[in-house]
């Protein structure tokens, strides 16, 4: 069993997940998707997932939470070494510019989603996150090549030297 | 470590096939050969359900044949009537045997001009006088990549070319068959173009070091002469397979690759590099300076020059040079033992003509190819091919290269499955296509090669090497 | 003075004699053209000048570069006199302003002077005394009319100063009176705007309901869909459980996106897909679940905007900026719904009781409302508690009440609180409608009631606001 690449949404209104995840679910052959509904779940459930061997790729986080607000949340699981390389894509309407550029520098986010947001929009940026953590962490490309960027993929087995047997 | 069942079978079986043999005494063999019979069912097993990498399983199988068969090792410290140790040198030699120096400059060669851009250059320019017809442009893909995966490795060809064609795909409708035809003709091309030069896959590594052990040496040009026509061939065949299989819908296809030659000092020691040792390589055959001497050239200008720096050296894809040495090495103490020619003096040969049995190692080839790496297939096939014609059991036109040459060439028109081969893998992995197209295709080309592979076998090889 | 003077003029002619007498003296007396400069200022002094005849002025430059006329010597007086007796540098420039005549006394030769020629040093002496005391009396004066000049600037400034604090009051005022009404005109806009898409997603939602329903015919699916209809979405944590179960119960569903949507519906739709399972796909079923699900989210999204839009409407809207009989409970339910951003993660206790309707500005009385929740959610944690409550007594008085329990308002601050420029928060604060407390309090005054601030035994703040019950005229 291959090591599993989860994507992980934080969001609390309902009607949102689910708008999200839904969009998401062409993604969810290749990664798994986890959701959660304030920050206090999400460690809970980013904890399980690497209790399990597997680990997280990609975080959309909305800002306005119960308790510990989005941005907060991203820059403690960035301090962590094991989730430090996850993607982390703030997804709101409200996070206001302060905060956006504090979790910039702190978080080292590394998108904005400003709600609404549209399935090309959110396919595309979670296109390229993913592809940038499949690189980034050296992962099997092969194995996100039909859904992720086929093209930086095949750059990327090109760069690496890829020999036959 | 987590192993899979097939895995974990291949584990048990293979460490019960390295035993067992001590405990047996089989008639006609010696006992060291029942020792390299256990070695052999080890690498055999290992290099088939791959408990391990396969690279690592070449390395256990150098190292197993030292303790257990050379002069150094446990047992035969001794000369004795039946059996002459070789010394643990001839093992380890295998590590730089011409033919894996052949392949390190091959591989410098490829990383520099991965580095600088040179086979995208190439692509770009050698693709523009294919214009725009879909027939054309599919015909212009699979000579460059063909071209290309004679000196770079299969993959990595396949990987370029993907960023090639994976945006020409995008554009086209979904549902016309082109996009299909062009996913599959990357990786059939470079599949069929690795057979032209030495060093343009593993398998005609294991060939040339296998026959270079029994004294013949096999000049890069000569090789050229005897492959490049049947790729030429097969290649032709496989362009008009994939275009009447997947008829285009589009008229027109638009190619756009922009850029332009990379013209740093670097870059231009690079060309100049390449160009003198391809050139050297082909010429072999009037300047007779070995073409594993040659090899040296690249590493040592561009090492010198800077061109290839450390970090570069340190990415080459060693593991295939270990792979292809646990080969070599495998095929010394089943020489060395009589285990081969036990194992070739089994079987009633002389009850088959000679074309019988080109048919049969082409066919098993392909099959097991197919399903195992191209290269495992050949190291496992040549020792038996080579003894066979060595004992001379299988009687007059047997001849020792063609047999060889059969092997490794068949072992790379394997291209049925995804399994088959890397750049199988990589043009599946797009989701462009689905396995039934791959198999369907892969099937048909199979099929011809190994006629191809006959007729040459039969009719042109006997006529270049005589 | 007027003895003094007709000494001083005895004493010149006695000295003047004396010098017509001695030639040595007679050698010193020079004159002066008008203009000519008797000393200059921050030179050193090097003689003592006499005046005989005609006037000298003293002037005095200062560092700005103003020149200022300081004295005018006419006969009888001295000049150069206090740098001549410190032996500092010269404080003025001594310039002639009629012809005159003066007698110079070396600086060094002074005292030999008085020696040689005895019978003038007792004169002199008093002539320099005179002049001394003259000048004294002057400086007296002018001190004491300089104190009454500051003290007559000090008035005038602290009258400027109240009169431009109103006018800056005021005029903060008047510029939020003006963002209030930009602000009401631009909602009044932006709802018209909004609520004509948000009308036409409610009804569309509503009609695809009923084309769905239309075509039902009780088949599974049909029923499948009204599951969907009528289903509400579970929190992540629900999910993951179910989705446990699905795997159990729906062995033979592997797609994960499958087992989530299959998680996410009620049971008995689960029986549904089970007992056809074999007749109809399970992703036709799973379609119009999630069908019935999404026709439903548009509904309740777009019936919350709509809400929020009449909401944000009535809390800033221009026309409620007049004096209305209005009941202020729905101008404290719609403050409330336009910070439900803020207030979302507090617990709000309403306890609006029924009270008579008065002769109010809903508008202005929104934004004591507003200020105090504000002040209240950017000291409260989540999870704080806000408690709003509304009474009346008798017929004639509406009491509002809120409070909440944070950490309450420090006793020294307490008194200050609604003065206005009052703040203990940075500049730029969250929400930038309010102008604090100072505008509330004024606002709640122009309605003839007051407002009070208290801490709370139990800890936090209380606000409580006094309105009178009157009607409009």
């Amino acid at each position: 069993m291959e090591k599993q690449i989860y994507i992980l949404v934080v969001e609390d209104e309902l009607e949102v997940m689910d708008a999200l995840v839904n969009d998401l679910q062409s993604f969810e052959t290749y990664f798994p998707v986890e959701t959660a509904n304030s920050s206090e779940e999400a460690k809970k459930v980013v904890e399980q997932i690497y209790y399990g061997g597997n680990e997280i790729g990609l975080i959309l986080c909305d800002h306005v939470l119960p308790g510990q607000n989005g941005v907060d949340f991203l820059i403690e699981l960035h301090a962590d070494v094991l989730k430090h390389d996850s993607k982390k894509v703030l997804v709101t309407g409200q996070a206001g510019l302060e905060d956006t550029i504090h979790a910039i520098n702190s978080a080292d986010l590394d998108h904005y989603i400003a709600k609404p947001w549209t399935k090309e929009q959110l396919d595309s940026v979670v296109v390229k996150q993913l592809t940038d953590y499949v690189i980034e962490e050296k992962l099997n490309p092969m194995r996100f090549m039909a859904i992720l960027d086929a093209v930086r993929l095949a750059e990327y087995m090109r760069e690496h030297k890829l020999s036959d047997y | 470590m987590n192993l899979s069942r097939k895995q974990l079978v291949g584990l048990v079986l293979g460490l019960i096939g390295l035993v067992v043999p001590f405990f047996l005494s089989i008639e006609g063999l010696s006992q060291a050969g029942h020792v390299a019979l256990g070695i052999f069912f080890l690498a055999a097993v290992f290099w088939m359900l791959e408990p391990f990498p396969i690279y690592a399983t070449s390395v256990l199988v150098i190292f197993l044949q030292i303790l257990l068969l050379s002069k150094e090792g446990f047992i035969f410290k001794e000369i004795t009537e039946v059996y002459t140790p070789d010394s643990y040198t001839a093992f380890i030699g295998t590590l730089a045997s011409p033919i894996i120096i052949l392949f390190l400059g091959g591989f410098v060669l490829a990383d520099a001009a991965v580095k600088y851009n040179l086979d995208r250059n190439l692509t770009r320019i050698l693709l523009s006088p294919f214009g725009n017809k879909p027939q054309f442009i599919v015909l212009g893909l699979m000579i460059v990549t063909a071209l290309l995966s004679a000196f770079m490795s299969n993959t990595a060809t396949t990987a370029m070319m993907m960023t090639v064609i994976l945006p020409i795909i995008a554009r086209i409708d979904v549902d016309d068959p082109l996009r299909i035809g062009l996913a599959l003709c990357i990786p059939f091309a470079a599949n069929i173009g690795g057979i032209a030069t030495p060093i343009g896959t593993p398998p005609n590594a294991v060939v040339i070091g296998a026959l270079s052990q029994q004294g013949i040496n096999i000049p890069f040009g000569e090789w050229m002469i005897l492959a490049t026509p049947l790729v030429v061939v097969v290649l032709l065949f496989a362009w008009i397979l994939l275009l009447t299989m997947f008829k285009p819908k589009a008229n027109s296809v638009k190619v756009d690759m922009s850029g332009a030659f990379n013209t740093s000092k670097n870059a231009i020691i690079l060309y100049i590099a390449f160009g003198f040792t391809v050139l050297f390589w082909i010429t072999e055959s009037f300047h007779g300076v070995k073409s594993a001497i040659i090899a040296l050239i690249p590493v040592v200008f561009l090492t010198l020059t800077g061109v290839v720096t450390k970090e570069d050296i340190r990415k080459l894809p060693w593991e295939v040079l270990w792979l292809v040495a646990g080969g070599i090495s495998l095929g010394i103490s089943m020489k060395s033992t009589g285990l081969a020619e036990w194992i070739v003096g089994s079987i009633e040969w002389s009850s088959f003509g000679a074309i019988t049995l080109i048919l049969v190692f082409s066919i098993v080839a392909v099959m097991m190819s197919n399903f195992l790496s191209n290269t495992v297939t050949a190291t496992l096939l040549i020792p038996l091919a080579v003894s066979l014609a060595t004992s001379g059991i299988a009687g007059e036109g047997f001849n020792l290269i063609i047999v060889s040459l059969v092997i490794g060439v068949s072992a790379s028109m394997a291209m049925m499955l995804p399994i088959s081969t890397p750049p199988n893998a990589i043009a599946m992995s797009t989701g462009t296509i689905q396995t039934a197209h791959m198999a369907k295709a892969g099937f048909t080309m199979g099929i011809f090669g190994v006629l191809m592979v006959l007729l040459y076998a039969l009719f042109y090889w006997p006529l270049i090497l005589n | 003075m007027q003895n003094a003077r007709y000494d001083r003029k005895q004493i010149l002619k006695f000295v003047g004699a004396a010098i017509e007498e001695s030639p040595e003296l007679r050698m010193l007396v020079d004159s002066f053209e008008p203009g000519d400069v008797f000393f200059r200022q921050g030179e050193k002094i090097t003689h003592l000048y006499l005046m005989l005849e005609g006037e000298v002025v003293l002037k005095h430059k200062r560092e700005d570069g103003t020149t200022l006329e300081l004295i005018t010597l006419s006969a009888g007086h001295f000049a150069g006199l206090v740098a001549f007796t410190t032996g500092n540098h010269s404080l003025t420039t001594g310039i002639a302003q009629k012809p005159c005549r003066a007698l110079c006394i070396r600086q060094d030769e002074f005292d030999r002077y008085m020696n040689d020629h005895s019978k003038l040093k007792h004169p002199l002496q008093r002539l320099m005394l005179s002049n001394m005391a003259d000048r004294f009396m002057t400086n007296v004066r002018l001190e004491s009319q300089m104190n009454a000049l500051n003290q007559e600037l000090e008035i005038e400034s602290n009258q400027l100063k109240d009169a431009f604090q109103k006018l800056e009051e005021s005029q903060q005022r008047m510029v939020h009176q003006e963002k209030m009404a930009t602000l009401g005109e631009l909602v009044a806009g932006f709802a018209h705007e909004v609520n004509n898409p948000a009308a036409a997603l409610l009804r569309s939602s509503e009609m695809l309901k009923e084309n769905f329903q239309d075509s039902n015919d009780g088949t599974a699916k049909s029923m499948i869909f009204e599951y969907g209809l009528h289903s509400e979405p579970l929190g992540s944590s629900e999910i993951r459980e179910r989705m446990l179960y699905i795997q159990k119960t729906f062995p033979w569903v592997k797609e994960r996106a499958l087992v989530r949507k299959l998680a996410q519906m009620p049971d008995l739709a689960l029986e549904l897909v089970q007992k056809n399972k074999k007749k109809i796909p399970i992703d036709e079923l799973i379609q119009q679940f999630e069908a019935g699900k999404f026709i439903h989210n548009i509904q309740v999204a777009s019936e919350r905007i709509t809400n929020l839009v009449k909401s944000l409407k009535s809390y800033s809207r221009q026309d409620n900026n007049d004096w209305d009989m209005i009941d202020i409970r729905d101008g404290i339910k719609d403050t409330i719904l336009i910070l439900s951003n803020r207030l979302k993660y507090l617990s709000l206790q309403l306890d609006l009781k029924e009270i008579p309707k008065t002769c109010a500005k809903m508008g202005e009385l929104n934004q004591v409302w507003t200020n105090i929740l504000v002040n209240a959610c950017d000291v409260l944690q989540d999870g704080g508690e806000i408690k709003i409550r509304t009474k009346s007594e008798g017929d004639y008085k509406i009491v509002v009440e809120i409070a909440d329990n944070g950490p309450g308002i420090p006793e020294e601050v307490l008194p200050r609180i609604f003065e206005s420029n009052f703040t203990t928060k940075n500049q730029g604060a969250k929400f930038g409608l309010g102008l604090g407390l100072a505008i509330s309090n004024e606002i709640i005054r122009q309605h003839g009631g007051f407002i009070k601030c208290m801490n709370r035994e139990s800890g936090g703040a209380k606000f409580q606001i006094i309105l009178p019950v009157k009607n409009c005229v």
